[in-house]
């Protein structure tokens, strides 16, 4: 068990910065997400702590230890991957004995067989040890090899997008499995994903990875609520924020955000109590990018007060609720989406009217 | 009219070339289905229990065993699949490398002759309804995996087909972009109101696109309806779990009569439920079964809740709303939240139930027990 420390990592392949200056603190037994799209280095950042890759500069420390020059096997790291890599002609026991056995950890076999128990019953695949790989689901496979990782008791846990190849049924329920887990590792947990979801339900801490930067780190709560910019807000939640231009006018305590929409202009007063409504004073903007959850935006199929005119797009279920697209007509964020309950009549193009909850 | 007719359609592969002895079982059996002129309908399945067949034999690109094939009026079962005047949009793009946009997009219709200015009146008034207007002179490389996807459904209607057939067309795709797809599908055939049939194992998609979803399980059609239908009103446990995401949780349980009163309760733990009145004429006290209930219809109670108190077992917090799972013996329940409260593992709360949301489910043959009218 340790603690992780990356400071100022800098990693290049060939013309492309894939890691430019990560500085990261993962605490003891912390599960720390890294999160971001394809191709923003979260991969890299494991490979650092790894020791699979080296990076050109930085220092990756475990427990205040510099381990740069120590070989990837000496680090103790336990990696889990998208795709399992288990030894197919060996059974389920013996796959989690593998590393146990190398000349490595030689362990004894009694106390492999107390560890690989006690693996087992926690990822709950007792009754999975002597099968085959081939005879057990992708579930099970991907709960094998976390177990293997597990029986290593190892200084950090590096898992890489380990629930991206299930199907999103497997996935969700797997991922509710892994918090039920985590909590018995009482191991530290460098867990790389692009899923917000993943990210937001298992991570202590949440790194956003962008073009090898960080770009925000904090615990979900604070990145959902408060998301440092328009990039982290769109990634969190979905259907996704809806971003929209605003002009802003008045001074002082009386501020009002106008959005252009189908050619007509609407104003909100911002209520002084909201955090857009500081922010925005406090920088003295002219414009700003509103972002609103589509759970904020209200509407009603009758002209009402405060309701302004748009156009549906679409109305799609999505489960237990519903999103309605609507069309603002020639404006930059042309779309708007919005919650609604499930089974409502709404034809395409009908139109549809539209309050904002700025207040949120 | 009916703008799709399956009747009693059977199919058998025949095995018997192979040398494994494969157990020689019907793909598909005995589905009804009709599809009124331009509905929207899916066929939704777990991989391989026959969706696909049932698609390919629409097409007649697979031999019917048995029963009979309508499009329209007409009997389709012998005719060749050029003459069955359906447009198809498979998962695989297979565009003709060699030629741009335009160039597969008219294929079709200049391999029918049709004249040339007729088809570049189709193309440009097709390119806009499929955003690709601007796509037009590229080659297929050139394309990412949606503009390839919105080529490739833009060939399949542009001949103006009685019938359009899709087999996973989002499936490549990302999540976003499946996404925005799905959207500009759901626009689209809305614009043209074509018949279309829609193969998918994703059940959100087939919740958000059709008119009616068809949920086949082992070859055998399990329930046909709307999606509120088959959300709300499950014809058995299989159509219960395989729709919603997080799935139904679906426990067995044993009623018993406490005064009169009649209570769910469940092995090795302490959870009792109350049993929704309209089922007290089918119950009694010893009765086993199975409930289910959504995770968004199990609540947490206040202060003063008569609901028996569960210990939290995992809390997920994933911003639009908060999911709960609570150990009701080796099964885990989950309960979603979008109130405003962080728990934590160990934090105890009172469970209740929708009591109108709560369904019964026969323990042996999965199919819904229904309280008596």
């Amino acid at each position: 068990m340790a603690r992780i420390q990356l400071e100022n990592i800098k990693k290049a392949f060939g013309k492309v910065q894939a890691l430019d200056g990560i500085t990261l603190d993962v605490k003891d037994k912390e599960f720390f997400v890294l999160f971001g799209p394809a191709g923003a280095g979260k991969t890299t950042i494991l490979n650092c702590i790894a020791g699979i890759m080296m990076p050109e500069e930085g220092v990756v420390k475990f427990d205040g230890e510099i381990m740069n020059l120590v070989d990837s096997a000496h680090r103790n790291v336990a990696m889990v991957f998208e795709n399992y890599a288990l030894y197919p002609q060996m059974t389920v026991y013996d796959n989690m004995a593998s590393a146990l056995r190398s000349k490595l950890y030689k362990t004894d076999e009694a106390e492999i067989k107390k560890k690989i128990q006690w693996a087992a019953k926690i990822m709950k695949m007792e009754n999975l040890l002597e099968r085959l790989p081939s005879q057990l689901s992708n579930g099970q496979k991907q709960r094998v090899a976390m177990g293997r990782a597990l029986v290593r008791n190892p200084n950090v846990f590096l898992m890489d997008e380990p629930l991206a190849h299930l199907d999103a049924k497997l996935r969700n329920s797997m991922r509710t499995e892994l918090k039920e887990m985590q909590a018995n590792l009482g191991s530290t947990c460098i867990y790389v994903t692009h899923d917000f979801m993943e990210a937001m339900a298992l991570g202590d801490h949440i790194a956003i990875i962008k073009e090898g930067k960080i770009v925000q780190i904090g615990t979900g709560d604070e990145i959902y609520y408060m998301p440092c910019n328009e990039f982290t807000a769109q990634l969190m939640g979905d259907p996704e924020i809806n971003i929209i231009d605003a002009e802003i006018s008045g001074s002082g305590n009386a501020l009002a955000a106008s959005f252009g929409i189908n050619g007509s202009t609407v104003t909100y007063e911002l209520p002084m109590d909201s955090g857009v409504y500081a922010k925005i004073r406090d920088r003295q903007l002219k414009r700003a990018d509103i972002g609103i959850r589509p759970q904020h935006v209200k509407y009603s199929f009758e002209p009402a007060e405060g309701y302004f005119k748009a156009t549906v797009y679409s109305y799609e279920s999505i489960g237990n609720k519903s999103v309605i697209v609507s069309d603002l007509g020639d404006v930059r964020h042309s779309q708007l989406r919005m919650i609604a309950p499930n089974g409502l009549r709404v034809e395409p193009d009908s139109d549809i009217y539209i309050r904002l909850e700025i207040d949120h | 009219m009916a703008g799709l007719t399956l009747s009693h359609i059977y199919k058998r592969y025949d095995n018997s070339g192979k040398k494994k002895k494969v157990k020689n079982d019907f793909a598909v059996k005995d589905l009804n289905l009709v599809c009124e002129q331009g509905e929207f309908i899916a066929l939704l399945g777990p991989s391989g229990c026959g969706k696909t067949t049932t698609l390919r034999m629409i097409a007649g690109l697979e031999e019917i065993t048995d029963g009979e094939i309508y499009i329209g009026e007409r009997l389709v079962n012998n005719l060749h699949p050029k003459d069955r005047n359906i447009g198809l949009a498979f998962e695989d793009y297979a565009m003709y490398p060699p030629l741009n946009v335009y160039g597969n997009v008219a294929f079709n219709l200049r391999a029918k002759g049709v004249a040339k200015d007729e088809i570049d009146k189709r193309v440009r008034a097709i390119a806009p309804l499929m955003q690709i207007d601007d796509l037009l002179d590229k080659m297929p490389v050139k394309l990412s995996g949606g503009q390839k996807q919105r080529v490739n459904i833009a060939r399949a209607i542009i001949r103006e087909p009685e019938l359009l057939l899709m087999d996973e067309p989002l499936s490549h795709l990302d999540g976003k972009a499946r996404q925005a797809m799905r959207t500009e599908i759901k626009r689209l055939i809305n614009k043209i109101r074509c018949t279309t049939v829609y193969v998918t194992h994703d059940q959100l998609e087939a919740m958000s696109l059709a008119d009616k979803i068809a949920i086949i399980n082992f070859g055998v059609l399990q329930q046909f309806g709307t999606p509120a239908e088959v959300y709300d009103d499950p014809a058995n446990e299989f159509v219960a779990s395989f729709i919603g995401e997080p799935p139904m949780n679906i426990l067995e349980t044993t009623i018993i009569n406490k005064n009169g009163t009649f209570f769910f309760t469940f092995q090795d733990s302490n959870l009792q439920i109350a049993v929704p009145k309209r089922y007290y004429s089918v119950v009694h006290d010893g009765f086993r079964c199975k409930m289910g209930v959504r995770p968004m219809d199990v609540l947490i109670g206040g202060e003063d809740s008569q609901g028996t108190p569960e210990e939290i077992a995992t809390f997920e917090n994933l911003g639009d709303e908060r999911r709960i799972g609570i150990h009701v013996g080796d099964v885990l329940m989950m309960l979603i939240t979008e109130d405003e409260k962080r728990y934590k593992r160990g934090d105890i709360i009172k469970l209740e139930v929708r009591g109108e949301k709560t369904h019964l489910f026969d323990t042996e043959t999965g199919d819904r027990i229904r309280e008596k009218k």
